[in-house]
């Protein structure tokens, strides 16, 4: 039932790296037909001996139930030995559930798109980011190098030394009092360390201002939500937009040319941020009304407007319930996905921690006395001891 | 010599009489957190009370003993300032709670205005007398130093020794009292004092009868100095400076800050006025309260501004 | 019913970011606007002109400066007198000692030179706010009122510190009619207000938004809070400082010192308070407001007092004036802190729903 051959359906695009398949009208009643198409795509890659990008047409496919299973572990397979990321284009609902699946994760985001000049456009972004993070490794991300702080006699942070690798979630977790929102802040430049560097992008420094933090890439949200309750929401994103508007005042009081213009550009881009926290119904309310769970996700997207290269999250899912703790997960790894957003978090709970960090950093009282993945952190004695008590 | 010795002394007593009236502001800032722009409007309202009840009462009860006469209209006074403190904190106060500093301020204004406007309805818009038995004639002193003496205004003396007086008991009243440190305490916070059970509302009468009560003192001083007129509300205008330099929350630096303005501006007039076309007197405490409002914001004696991010 | 925005459905962001969205407001201000410069004249006599409409127009571009500044970017000020009377003795200095300057060039220069004043006096703004800044602000006032009173190359050597100044033209049309002043004023007006909005909703008004709003916040953001807080000074100053002068040039002719003093930036400060802080319409409506009540007390109070046989004498009258300003204040500040222009709002809300409940 086939029109076409299965080869006739993949073609390779040496020029951007891409391997194409085409799913489209295509009916998968069951695993042979699945394994039909698939083996001739894993012979064709052995073939080229290469990794490539994957684009896949879901047009009016559809797949049996009975053929899910097979689809899904097939898929996985070919990602794993020969992908390097992948866009998918126009699946349906069940496809994309099957796809989610094969990702074995919740809250993964299969970038899926609508058409295929958008998936080719997020192939493009992906590929950059790729060859950015290549050339970017040997650069160190950031580094907290002795860093000491204190408020008059009290010590906040003694002597803390670590290092985030670009493109991964990291976590800093620690009782309460542990010193954690300050570690933030020296990294953000609102307080300013006694002692100690702090290493971003491999610039040293000791001392920066907020500002100047904003500028060089760093974005954070707070705790208490430092939204700007006067305006809506529309308009708290787009002052994240702020260091990329160019029009100055006399361009912006006559309106029509390019403060407009650059008006209506950023604007689509604050959009694409709604769509993706999922917050259109509520672009033109005032944040005053909003609750709190939708007045943290501003707060997110806000930071997320400057477009960061390092985001930092203090306590993200404070007093949330567990539907938005999924919620806001989901948006998390999407964002570190899709826009290789590189995320350093202050956080509670130990679940959270667990699913989303790559890395982990252990304080109590000012010092630092475990790091590593969240298993290793997890096993930790020392950590134990701090939540649970020493006397055990 | 003598002239600056007499310029500076004249300074001295205009710098008490300015730090009476910033008494006033200091109490209520120090016990609510409110800035009062109305102090002075509440000066010219206790004023014209005090000279048109002092005007009246002898007419009504038909006696000639100006000594009683004042007595007696000083009590109503009091009575009056109790009335108005009690509305201010029914009307307006009570709404405002735990709104910002700005807001809070730009209510006094219109709190002023009301006053202003009530004042003269009931007690009419003319000058008006005060005469509460204050020694007019100056007298010299030091003639035996100085040739010719020195000249010093007894009534500005007067005036002085009450302003001190003042100050004293205020201070061991905020310092030693249970009431006291009540008012310290809503000065901080005002639903942190509710929520342990002061009574706002009391607390805020209490402190607006006490500055009403600064705010008559410093009304018959001034009042029997320069009759009791319309201008005398913008005493409070010439008082802002004073709490400045002070520090808003310190009775002690109301009246450094009085003296130093007050030395100030007469030393600039005397001194520099003539170089510059003169009328600097206007402008100079308020410069130098901008030179302190850059560098040392909290005045001399006040409590370091904490901005909580 | 008929204001409701059913079936108005914004297909791009441009459509979306309009000034006036709906249909109906874009008709009804366009209606206005044309009513004003076109039907006011013909219906109006010289009377109203003079006591009512050329003040409402100035004192309104007055009060949008001052909005701009304290409404929009939340610093407090006690010294908007002494912006426009800096931007009313600049443009006298400019006209009188430049040969041929054109009326219209001195007047925004006076605005230009408020502005560049206004900077200086914004800067306390940066290291303190509230109270504190409104006594920087005073600072300013005073000193203002004494340099105009006593430095005799302000005034062209004046001795009491008054100056006045022949009529105005603009390229040939000489304004010296009420109506010819009306007009003049309301062009004016209208090309201010129409920049003040821009400004206002794009990116410059948000950052004085956020600054006003929570200003650590804004620095975490990127947004400098000296450029944003000096930015507000030096836009409202420029708007004051041309309100200034027109408030000499073409509504009093010749003027004094005292006509620009503290009572003008209480006056304008409360403008704000009742139209509505953040509110470009706020400032019409105070505006309007602050220009009304005065004449509408002197004809109804008089009438009231004859009801009752009472005596209304013009001191009383003004007495009056104070309380119900004081009172309105206080009144705006604890119940709808965003003014008339709020009211207005959640008027047409209503009026989008009515007849239906909700």
């Amino acid at each position: 039932m086939t029109d076409r051959t299965h080869s006739e359906r993949i073609t390779f695009h040496d020029a951007i790296e891409t391997m194409e398949v085409d799913f489209s009208r295509m009916t998968f009643a069951d695993s042979a037909q699945v394994d039909a198409i698939y083996d001739e795509v894993e012979r064709q890659l052995t073939a080229t001996g290469k990794r490539w990008f994957f684009l896949v047409i879901y047009t009016d496919c559809t797949i049996a139930p009975e053929a899910w299973d097979r689809f899904a572990e097939r898929g996985k397979s070919a990602n794993i030995n020969h992908g390097r990321g992948s866009v998918r284009v126009d699946a349906k609902e069940q496809t994309r559930e099957a796809i989610r699946e094969s990702a074995g994760k919740e809250s993964f985001r299969s970038n899926i798109y609508d058409t295929r000049d958008q998936a080719l456009l997020a192939l493009g972004e992906m590929r950059k980011r790729q060859r950015d993070m290549a050339k970017a490794s040997e650069e160190v991300f950031l580094r907290a190098e002795n860093v000491s702080l204190r408020f008059g006699g009290v010590k906040a942070i003694t002597d803390i030394s670590f290092e985030i690798k670009r493109g991964e979630i990291s976590a800093i977790i620690g009782p309460n009092g542990a010193g954690k929102s300050s570690m933030l802040n020296v990294i953000n430049g609102v307080y300013h360390p006694q002692e100690g560097t702090i290493t971003f992008l491999g610039k040293v420094r000791q001392q920066m201002r907020p500002h100047e933090a904003a500028t060089q890439g760093i974005a954070r949200t707070f705790q208490n939500i430092a939204l700007f309750k006067g305006m809506s929401v529309l308009d708290n994103i787009m002052t994240g937009r702020n260091l990329k508007m160019k029009a100055n005042m006399l361009q912006q009081a006559i309106w029509f040319g390019p403060a407009m213009r650059e008006e209506l550009e950023h604007r689509a881009k604050v959009e694409e941020i709604i769509d993706f926290l999922e917050i259109q119904h509520i672009r033109k309310t005032p944040v005053g009304r909003l609750p709190y769970g939708l007045q943290k996700r501003v707060d997110l997207a806000r930071a997320l407007a400057m477009e960061p290269e390092l985001l930092l999250l203090d306590e993200p899912m404070a007093g949330m319930n567990v539907e938005e703790k999924q919620d806001m997960c989901r948006f998390i790894l999407d964002l570190n996905d899709q826009f290789g957003t590189t995320v350093l978090l202050i956080e509670h709970d130990m679940g959270v921690v667990m699913d989303l960090s790559n890395f982990v950093v252990v304080l109590d009282y000012g010092k630092k006395i475990a790091e590593g993945t969240p298993d290793e952190v997890r096993a930790d004695p020392n950590v134990i001891s701090a939540y649970l008590g020493a006397s055990h | 010599m003598a002239f600056f010795l007499e310029t500076l002394l004249g300074g001295l007593m205009s710098g008490m009489l300015y730090s009476l009236v910033a008494l006033g502001f200091v109490l209520i800032f120090k016990a609510s957190g409110v800035f009062n722009f109305a102090q002075g409007a509440m000066v010219l309202f206790a004023a014209l009370a005090m000279a048109r009840f002092s005007e009246w009462i002898p007419g009504w009860l038909g006696m000639e003993n100006l000594f009683v006469a004042n007595l007696l209209a000083f009590a109503v006074a009091v009575v009056i300032m109790f009335v108005v403190a009690w509305l201010i904190e029914r009307l307006a106060l009570r709404y405002l709670v735990n709104q910002d500093g700005a807001t809070l301020l730009m209510a006094t204004l219109g709190i002023a205005y009301v006053l202003d406007g009530i004042g003269q309805t009931i007690f009419g818009s003319d000058i008006y007398k005060i005469d509460v038995g204050m020694p007019k004639e100056p007298v010299m002193m030091l003639e035996s130093v100085f040739e010719g003496g020195i000249l010093i205004n007894k009534e500005d003396f007067i005036a002085a020794l009450i302003a001190a007086l003042l100050v004293i008991s205020l201070s061991i009243f905020f310092q030693k009292t249970a009431t006291g440190r009540a008012l310290r305490a809503v000065a901080d916070d005002h639903q942190a004092a509710q929520s342990i059970g002061i009574p706002l509302d009391r607390i805020w009468v209490i402190v607006w009868c006490v500055a009403g009560i600064t705010a008559l003192v410093a009304g018959i001083i001034w009042g029997s100095k320069l009759g009791v007129q319309f201008s005398l509300s913008t005493i409070a205008l010439r008082a802002l400076p004073v709490v400045i330099l002070g520090g808003l929350t310190s009775v002690p630096g109301a009246i450094i800050g009085g003296l130093i303005i007050g030395v100030g501006e007469k030393l600039s007039e005397v001194f520099l006025g003539p170089y510059v076309g003169g009328g600097i007197e206007i402008w100079f405490a308020y410069m130098l309260a901008l030179v302190f409002l850059l560098f040392r914001p909290q005045g001399l004696f006040g409590e370091k501004i904490i901005d909580r991010v | 019913m008929f204001y409701r925005e059913n079936g108005q459905f914004k297909t791009s962001y441009k459509a979306d970011q309009q000034v006036f969205a709906i249909p109906q407001d874009r008709w009804a201000i366009v209606a206005l606007v044309v009513f004003a410069f076109v039907g006011v004249p013909m219906l109006v006599d010289e009377y109203l002109f003079r006591a009512i409409l050329v003040p409402f127009l100035i004192l309104s571009l007055a009060a949008l400066g001052v909005n701009i500044l304290v409404g929009y970017c939340g610093q407090i000020t006690l010294g908007a007198g002494a912006s426009m009377a800096v931007g009313a003795y600049a443009a006298y200095n400019f006209m009188i000692r430049i040969d041929g300057m054109p009326s219209l060039a001195a007047i925004l220069l006076g605005g230009l030179m408020a502005a560049a004043v206004g900077i200086v006096f914004g800067v306390p703004s940066l290291r303190v706010r509230g109270l504190y800044l409104a006594v920087a602000t005073l600072a300013a006032q005073f000193f203002c009122d004494w340099a105009f009173l006593r430095i005799k190359w302000f005034t062209n050597d004046s001795s009491s510190g008054s100056v006045s100044v022949p009529d105005i033209s603009l390229f040939g049309w000489t304004i010296n009619s009420p109506t010819d002043k009306y007009l003049f004023c309301l062009g004016i007006l209208v090309v201010f207000s129409l920049m003040a909005k821009n400004l206002v909703r794009g990116n410059m008004g948000r950052q004085w938004m956020a600054i006003r709003d929570m200003d650590v916040a804004a620095t975490v953001i990127g947004i400098r809070p000296m450029y944003a807080k000096l930015t507000a000074f030096a836009v409202s100053s420029f708007y004051l400082g041309v309100a200034g002068a027109l408030w000499g040039f073409v509504n009093l002719g010749s003027w004094e010192p005292a006509a620009f003093s503290i009572d003008r930036s209480l006056q304008l400060l409360f403008m704000v308070i009742i139209g509505g802080m953040g509110a470009i319409s706020g400032s019409f409506f105070g505006a309007a407001f602050i220009v009304i009540l005065p004449i509408f007390l002197n004809q109804m109070l008089p009438l009231v007092g004859s009801l009752f046989g009472l005596e209304v004498s013009i001191a009383l009258v003004s007495h009056v004036e104070f309380i119900i300003f004081g009172s309105l204040i206080v009144f705006f500040l604890i119940v709808e802190p965003h003014g008339i222009a709020r009211l207005w709002a959640t008027g047409r809300e209503k009026l989008r729903l009515w007849p239906f409940p909700h």
